[in-house]
């Protein structure tokens, strides 16, 4: 068998546009993904509510201009309208301007729709029963409040610039989004995975197949399981890239529904015999793709991210979005709650080898970026 | 609405189809598996039988509609029939409401016509009629569930349990 090896384009180097088929294990993959690491990035595929933007929600605040009384407004206002279900929002900010006559500013409550129409914005209005004394504190003015926690830095960064709020960083997930969550040889090693899947994509494509591409690999011990391309225009348009790879990992587990005699380039490797590696049952045999990672060129469509689902996928690594993608395009499946399985989702990897395998041209067909 | 395309369909038949899917599901209960069994129906004819061989394939998607499909693409390529024009026109009786990846690969096959199936309804955008037999399709996933699945990996079940 032989792997194809795509030196990327570096820096200061002159861009090498073909292929160099070499034999496996050979040393010049090292310096190929070296100087390829500099030219993509790993970014974590996080659930909806952490990549969304920040939601505002008005709110009432007002000045506090003597600072001597902000202990007391403080209780007094929370005891008034607590912010127990906006926990995240600090009740008082230092002023935002520097020419700003009064110190501090506190949110008095957030203003429901009704609030917000009768333009009841006196402090009579807002503490009728004299809870309050209103000592001390400004005319009322609406502003706009951060509506949920911030997940993320940027998050935290954006929402901090409407209104102060509490951040519970989750380091992992800032290292993720800085680039910084995998180390050289990771990446080195994420790399030489989906060449495969390119490679892959492109012996399917040389066989009228969508260029789609995948890759198995156990976490544990770093062995490439099964690669796969797309074979949705063969004799079932179920399989994906995705699902091809999920019947060959079965089939190396002495399963599987389909032959692929056909696609040589669909193939699984036997896992290691070994026991101890996290992908283990309690008896020593893997169990469907436990603590396996896959590896596709494009993200999947929503059938292929529920099979990963089902599959029990312990994280995946693909290129490219694509338009009918569930896996950070349309959806979030790996993310979602009432499903009993969830798992980390990592795009980019490959990103330009894998964007241009859209542009294979298949004869008599015209490339389109079908689910 | 009871009538597929060309023929009506009676109540009597109706059932049969029924017994068939619930007699799927209790063989795949019978061999370890989720107890999940469908019927594909074109034309009054049934041109696809699935129940689920998760297990047997050690293939966590073959659902009892991912081997029904497969069914009626080798039926359509025997009977020299469109796969499109079949399945459009083809009737899915499942003992279970289908997951997130058989709804949505029944979408790519264009199964837009009706299903039936025997559990809750929640709005798939497919003309649906729910409920049939649900009281013996829940009881038989009990049973399953009460068995435990004899392929899942019990003791990292059980170490994460502990570890709660």
């Amino acid at each position: 068998m032989h792997f194809v090896v795509f030196a990327e384009p570096s820096r200061g180097e002159h861009a090498r546009d073909a292929p160099i088929l070499m034999e496996p294990g050979c040393k010049r993959r090292k310096t190929v993904e070296l100087n390829g690491a500099s030219t993509w990035d790993v970014l974590p595929v996080l659930s909806e509510r952490e990549s969304q933007s920040v939601v505002l929600i008005p709110a009432f605040a007002a000045p506090i201009l003597d600072k001597k009384e902000a202990c007391r407004l403080v209780r007094e206002v929370s005891a008034a309208y607590p912010l127990g279900d906006h926990p995240h929002l600090k009740r008082v900010r230092p002023c935002v301007s520097a020419e700003s006559a009064h110190p501090l500013e506190m949110i008095l409550c957030l203003a429901s729709p009704r609030l917000e129409q009768d333009g009841s914005q006196s402090l009579a209005a807002l503490f009728p029963d004299g809870q309050v004394d209103p000592r001390g504190l400004g005319e009322p003015f609406l502003t706009l409040v951060p509506a949920f926690p911030p997940l993320t830095r940027p998050q935290y960064e954006e929402a901090s610039s409407h209104w102060p709020v509490s951040f519970h960083e989750n380091k992992r997930i800032s290292r993720a989004l800085s680039g910084c969550l995998f180390t050289p040889s990771e990446k080195a090693a994420m790399q030489s995975h989906m060449e495969l899947a390119v490679q892959a994509a492109r012996e399917g494509a040389r066989l009228n197949m969508e260029p789609v591409g995948a890759v198995v690999v156990d976490q544990a011990s770093g062995r490439v399981l099964a690669a796969a391309h797309d074979c949705r225009k063969g004799f079932n348009p179920l399989l994906h890239a995705a699902m091809v790879c999920i019947d060959l990992v079965a089939c190396s587990q002495g399963g599987g529904a389909y032959g692929y005699k056909d696609y040589p380039s669909c193939t699984f490797f036997q896992p290691d015999g070994d026991s101890g590696h996290s992908s283990s049952s309690g008896d020593g045999l893997p169990y469907i793709c436990t603590g396996y990672d896959m590896y596709l060129t494009r993200e999947p469509c929503v059938m292929c991210a529920m099979a990963l689902v089902h599959s029990r996928i312990g994280r995946v690594f693909y290129g490219v979005p694509s338009a009918h993608g569930a896996l950070g395009t349309n959806y979030h499946i790996h993310r979602c709650k009432d499903l009993n399985h969830r798992f980390e989702v990592f795009r980019g990897v490959l990103e330009d080898q894998c964007r241009s395998l859209a542009h294979i041209s298949v004869p008599g067909e015209s490339r389109k970026d079908s689910p | 609405m009871e009538a597929e395309k060309g023929r009506a369909v009676t109540a009597g038949e109706r059932e049969a189809w029924m017994d068939l899917a619930v007699n799927m599901a209790k063989e795949a209960l019978e061999s370890g598996e989720v107890p999940v069994g469908c019927l594909m129906v074109y034309n009054n004819e049934i041109i696809g039988k699935g129940k689920n061989e998760v297990n047997e394939t050690k293939n966590a998607t073959r659902h009892a509609e991912m081997v029904a499909i497969d069914q009626v693409m080798d039926w359509c390529r025997q009977n020299e029939k469109e796969p499109k024009e079949v399945f459009a026109n083809t009737v899915l009786y499942v003992t279970v409401e289908p997951c997130i990846m058989c709804a949505a690969a029944l979408r790519m096959m264009s199964i837009l016509w009706r299903i039936i199936h025997f559990l809750t309804d929640t709005g798939e955008p497919f003309q649906c009629i729910a409920g049939y037999r649900s009281e013996e399709a829940v009881e038989m996933l009990k049973t399953f569930y009460r068995q435990e699945n004899p392929n899942a990996p019990k003791s990292k079940v059980r170490r994460k349990e502990c570890s709660k």
